[in-house]
C-alpha cells in the first residue's frame, strides 16, 4: 500500500480515495478527489490554479527546495529488509517525526520571510485611507474645528430654556 | 499408396430431406414473382427455368452420391471383399443402381415437361405443368428413399472402418478366440483394443502401428476364427479370413497352450491345418501364448506332437522362401501378461517380413534402376578395442545423490495436505526469505506513518543525515532570530480612536457599496419617486438630525429650519427660534412649546384635507392660466358642458360601473378558431 500524491493538487491521496487515469502512453495520473479530476478533465493547468501546491511553489508562496525533501525519495530498487534501519526510521529515534517537525518549522519561517514587510505596508495603507476618506464620517466643518482624524463624541447643545425647564421639573 | 478414405463421402440425405433441400433451393435461387399480365414467353421461360433448375440439382446430387461411393470392382480386393463381407455386394450394387435409374428418370421427366411448357398458353396452365413436373420428380425420390437410407448407413459404417493400407508392411495376428491376440497388440502398439474373458470380444479388425529398425509396421488384430466349414462362417470370421486372404503380411498364428481359452490344442491345430492354405507365400510364425499358465515343457506328448507338426509346416514356408530353417524365427513362446518374450516375437515377425519384402523387391524389375544409386557406407573399425560412452565419476555420484534426495524431500504439497488442504492452509512464503538475521523473517513492517510512506524514508545512513539536518536547523533558527531583532518596526501606529474612525469609514464604505449593488440590480425596474411619496419615512428631520450629529455637526439649526418649512406646517405661524436668546415671558415659551407639540402630534393627512382658503378665480402659478378672467371663463365652460347631462340624469364618468366583472361569454366556451389558453 502506498500513499500517492495527487497529480493536480499534490496532496496525499489515501488508499480507497480518488481516481487513477491511465494515459495511452502508460503515464498514470492520480487524483485525490473528484475536484482535481474534473479540473484535469477541463484541461486546466495546475500551475495556474491558485489553490494547488504547484502554483504555490511556482510563485514562491511555499518552500521549493529543501534538504528535508531529500529524505523522502521514492526508491525503485528493492532494499533488503534490515530491522535496525527500519527501527531507526520508525520508532527508536523517531526519524520521520523529527524530519516532519523540522520541515514544518522551515515552512513557517519561509512564510514569515514572505510576510515580513507586510505590517508596514498595511499600516501605511490604513493611514492613507483614513486621511482620504475621513469625509465620509466627519463633516469638513467638524474637521476644520478638530483637525485630528478621530470621531468625537458629540455634545448636543440643549437650549438653556429646555435646561431650565428640566431643572424646574 | 492411396489410403482409402471412406470418410470423405458426403452425407446421403434421406428421401424427404432430399426433396426439401432441392425444392427450397429452387425456391430461393430462381425468381419467384410472376403476374398474369406478363408476356406469355416470359411466363413460359419462368416456369421452364424452375423445372430445369430442379432437374439439374437432382442430377448433381445423385451423381455425387454415385461417384463417391466406391465401386467394389475398382478397389483393392481386400477392401472389396471386406465390403462384400460387411454389406453384401449385391445389395450395395442394387442400391447404387436404383439411384442411377432415378437420376435418368428425373432427366426424362424434365425433358418432357419442358417440351410441354413450350406450348403453355396461360399462366395457370404453365403453373400446373410445373407443379406436375416437380411432383413427379419428388415421387421418384420418395420411391428410392429406402435405398438412400441404406446407403447412408453404409456410409456411416464405412467411415469407421480402420484405415488399413493393404500394400505396406503388415503383421496379421490370427488364431482361436480368446488366445491373447488383442493383449499382444495392446502390448506392442498404442492401440487400445478391448480385452475381455469372453470369446468374440474383438468383432472387427483393429489396426495398430509399431516400429522396427526405423520402419513403421501395421499390426492387424483379427477376430477369432473357429474351425468351421467355409460356408458356415459368420461375418466377423469372414473379416479375418478376408484379411488373411488378401493382405500380404507376416502371419502370427497364436496358440494357447494352457487351454484357458476353452479350446484344446488339438482343436487349434485342426484350425491351423484347415486354413494353412491361406498362409501361402507369407512368413508364418507360430506363437505359443500364456506360457505363464502352462510352460511348454509341461505339455502332454500328444500336444507336443501337434505343436511340432505345426512347427514343421511353418518351417516349410521358410524353406520355400529360400532361407535356412531357424527354429527361433518359426516357433516362439511368450506371455502377454508377464511381457515375457513379447518383444522377441515382434522382432522376429518384423525381421521375417522385412527380409521377404526386400527379397521380393530385389527380384522385381524396378530395383535395377535404383540399385546403382545406393551405397551404404560402413566405417571400418580401426582396431578391436571397445569404446563405450564415457561418464565422469562425479556426475554418476551426483545423479545417484539427486535421486536419493528426490525421494526423501518433503514437498510443499505434502505440507499443504497435512495442514488441512488447499482452502485451509496458506503457504508461509516468508520462510524462504534471505535476510541478514533469520529472526527478522516474521517481522511486520508498517507501510504508512503520519501520512508518509515508510519505504521512502528507509535508508541505512538515515541517522547520520538526521543529525546533520538537526545541526543545520539549529543554525537556521539562530539566524532567523537574529534577523528578527534587526527588523524593527518603525513605529507609526494608529491610535485606538483613529482605528475606530477607520473602522467606521470601512463600514460606511461597505454600506455604500452594498446599496449601490442593490440599486444597480434593480435600476431598470425601480420606480423613482419624488420625496413627498416617502412611505418608509426615510426623509424625516430626525433622521437628518441624527446623520448630521454622526458627522460631527450640530443638527439643531438644520432640523428647525426643516421643520419650519415642512408641508404640515404650512399656514402655521413661524415658530420662534428656540435658540433666540433674551426672550421674556413664559407665555411665549409655553406658546412655543405648545405649537411645537401641535406640530409633533398633527397628522399629515389632516394637513392635506384642510384646503387652502382661496377665492375661486385666483390663479395659482403653475395652473396654466394667463389671468383670473381666463380661469373664470374656463370654469364656466366646464360647468356648462355637464349641465345638460346632469339635468337629463345621464350616466357620466363618475357613474361608470362594471356590472359583470367576469362575463360568461369571455370566460367560457370553445372558440371557433384560435386558442383558449388566454382568457
Amino acid at each position: 500500500m502506498r500513499l500517492e500524491k495527487c497529480w493536480f493538487c499534490s496532496s496525499t491521496s489515501y488508499p480507497g480515495h480518488g481516481i487513477q487515469f491511465v494515459h495511452n502512453d502508460a503515464k498514470i495520473f492520480r487524483f485525490c478527489r473528484s475536484k482535481c479530476h474534473k479540473n484535469f478533465k477541463m484541461k486546466r493547468n495546475p500551475r495556474k490554479v491558485k489553490w494547488t501546491k504547484s502554483y504555490r511553489r511556482l510563485h514562491g508562496k511555499d518552500m521549493t527546495q529543501n534538504s528535508t525533501f531529500e529524505f523522502e525519495r521514492k526508491c525503485n530498487r528493492l532494499e533488503r529488509y534490515d530491522r535496525n534501519i527500519t527501527e531507526n526510521t520508525l520508532k527508536g529515534y523517531l526519524a520521520i517525526k523529527k524530519i516532519d517537525k523540522i520541515r514544518v518549522a522551515r515552512e513557517a519561517r519561509h512564510h514569515d520571510m514572505r510576510m515580513r514587510g507586510k505590517k508596514a505596508i498595511v499600516r501605511q495603507a490604513a493611514a492613507m485611507e483614513l486621511e482620504q476618506s475621513i469625509h465620509l464620517v466627519k463633516a469638513p466643518a467638524a474637521l476644520q474645528e478638530d483637525p485630528s482624524f478621530t470621531l468625537r463624541k458629540m455634545k448636543v447643545k440643549i437650549s438653556q430654556s429646555q435646561m431650565e425647564d428640566r431643572m424646574e421639573k | 499408396m492411396v489410403q482409402y478414405n471412406f470418410k470423405k463421402i458426403t452425407v446421403v440425405p434421406s428421401g424427404k430431406d432430399f426433396i426439401d433441400i432441392i425444392l427450397s433451393r429452387t425456391q430461393r435461387q430462381t425468381p419467384t414473382v410472376v403476374h398474369k399480365g406478363y408476356a406469355i414467353s416470359r411466363l413460359r421461360k419462368f416456369y421452364m427455368r424452375k423445372v430445369k433448375f430442379t432437374q439439374q440439382n437432382f442430377h448433381e446430387k445423385l451423381t455425387a452420391i454415385i461417384d463417391e461411393f466406391p465401386r467394389l470392382d475398382d478397389i483393392h480386393p481386400f477392401y472389396g471383399d471386406l465390403l462384400h463381407v460387411l454389406y453384401n455386394k449385391d445389395h450395395y450394387k442394387l442400391a447404387l443402381g436404383q439411384i442411377n435409374t432415378a437420376r435418368n428418370i428425373i432427366g426424362k421427366i424434365a425433358k418432357d415437361y419442358v417440351k410441354l411448357l413450350k406450348y403453355g398458353d396461360s399462366l395457370y396452365r404453365c403453373k400446373c405443368l410445373k407443379v406436375a413436373a416437380l411432383g413427379r420428380m419428388c415421387t421418384v425420390i420418395k420411391r428410392i428413399g429406402p435405398s438412400l437410407a441404406y446407403l447412408e448407413q453404409i456410409r456411416q459404417h464405412m467411415a469407421r472402418l480402420p484405415s488399413i493400407d493393404p500394400n505396406t508392411r503388415t503383421i496379421l495376428i490370427c488364431g482361436y478366440p480368446n488366445v491373447g491376440k488383442s493383449s499382444f497388440i495392446n502390448k506392442i502398439t498404442r492401440a487400445d483394443v478391448d480385452v475381455q474373458p469372453y470369446a468374440f470380444t474383438t468383432k472387427s479388425l483393429f489396426v495398430g502401428h509399431t516400429d522396427y529398425k526405423y520402419l513403421r509396421y501395421q499390426v492387424i488384430d483379427t477376430p477369432g476364427i473357429l474351425d468351421r466349414p467355409f460356408e458356415d462362417r459368420n461375418i466377423i470370421e469372414m473379416c479375418s479370413i478376408t484379411a488373411l486372404a488378401h493382405i500380404r503380411a507376416a502371419v502370427l498364428f497364436f496358440l494357447d497352450i494352457s487351454g484357458s481359452c476353452g479350446y484344446s490344442i488339438a482343436q487349434q491345430a485342426a484350425l491351423f491345418h484347415s486354413i494353412k492354405a491361406l498362409f501361402m507365400n507369407k512368413p508364418l510364425i507360430i506363437v505359443c501364448n500364456k506360457i505363464d499358465l502352462q510352460p511348454l515343457e509341461g505339455l502332454s506328448d500328444d500336444d507336443i506332437k501337434l505343436v511340432m507338426e505345426m512347427k514343421a509346416e511353418a518351417s516349410q514356408t521358410v524353406i520355400a522362401q529360400g532361407d535356412e530353417p531357424n527354429d527361433e524365427s518359426v516357433f516362439l513362446t511368450m506371455s502377454a501378461l508377464t511381457d515375457d518374450g513379447v518383444i522377441a516375437v515382434k522382432n522376429a515377425a518384423c525381421e521375417r517380413l522385412l527380409n521377404q519384402r526386400v527379397e521380393m523387391k530385389m527380384k522385381s524389375k524396378k530395383i535395377n534402376d535404383c540399385l546403382n544409386r545406393f551405397h551404404v557406407a560402413i566405417p571400418k573399425p580401426r582396431d578391436t578395442r571397445e569404446r563405450p560412452p564415457c561418464i565422469p565419476q562425479a556426475v554418476l555420484e551426483a545423479r545417484a545423490k539427486a535421486n536419493v534426495e528426490k525421494e526423501k524431500r518433503k514437498l510443499e504439497k505434502d505440507l499443504e495436505n497435512e495442514n488441512g488442504g488447499a482452502g485451509v492452509y496458506s503457504a508461509n512464503l516468508r520462510k524462504h526469505y534471505i535476510l541478514a538475521n533469520d529472526e527478522w523473517k516474521e517481522d511486520i513492517m508498517p507501510e504508512i506513518l503520519d501520512g508518509h510512506n515508510v519505504y521512502d524514508f528507509v535508508d541505512p545512513d538515515i541517522l547520520q543525515r538526521l543529525e546533520e539536518l538537526e545541526g543545520e536547523e539549529e543554525g537556521f533558527q539562530l539566524e532567523a532570530e537574529a534577523e528578527e531583532k534587526y527588523f524593527e518596526i518603525d513605529g507609526k501606529e494608529l491610535t485606538p480612536e483613529e482605528l475606530e474612525a477607520l473602522a467606521e469609514i470601512r463600514k460606511k464604505k461597505s454600506l455604500l457599496i452594498q446599496e449601490h449593488r442593490m440599486k444597480k440590480s434593480t435600476a431598470e425596474s425601480r420606480p423613482v419617486l419624488p420625496r413627498k411619496f416617502d412611505k418608509d419615512r426615510k426623509f424625516t428631520s430626525e433622521r437628518m438630525g441624527r446623520q448630521l450629529s454622526a458627522l460631527g455637526l450640530d443638527p439643531t439649526a438644520a432640523t428647525n429650519r426643516a421643520r419650519c418649512r415642512s408641508v404640515s406646517r404650512r399656514g402655521q405661524k413661524r415658530e420662534r427660534s428656540l435658540a433666540r436668546e433674551g426672550e421674556d415671558g413664559d407665555a411665549m415659551d409655553i406658546d412655543g412649546e405648545q405649537s411645537s407639540k401641535k406640530l409633533r402630534t398633527r397628522s399629515r393627512s389632516r394637513s392635506k384635507s384642510r384646503s387652502k382658503s382661496q377665492p375661486p378665480g385666483e390663479v395659482t402659478p403653475g395652473e396654466g392660466f394667463r389671468n383670473s378672467s381666463q380661469k373664470l371663463k374656463a370654469l364656466k365652460i366646464a360647468k356648462k358642458s355637464v349641465k345638460i347631462r346632469n339635468k337629463t340624469a345621464r350616466r357620466g364618468e363618475a357613474d361608470r360601473v362594471i356590472p359583470n366583472l367576469k362575463p360568461k361569454h369571455l370566460f367560457s366556451g370553445k372558440r371557433s378558431i384560435g386558442k383558449t389558453s388566454r382568457r
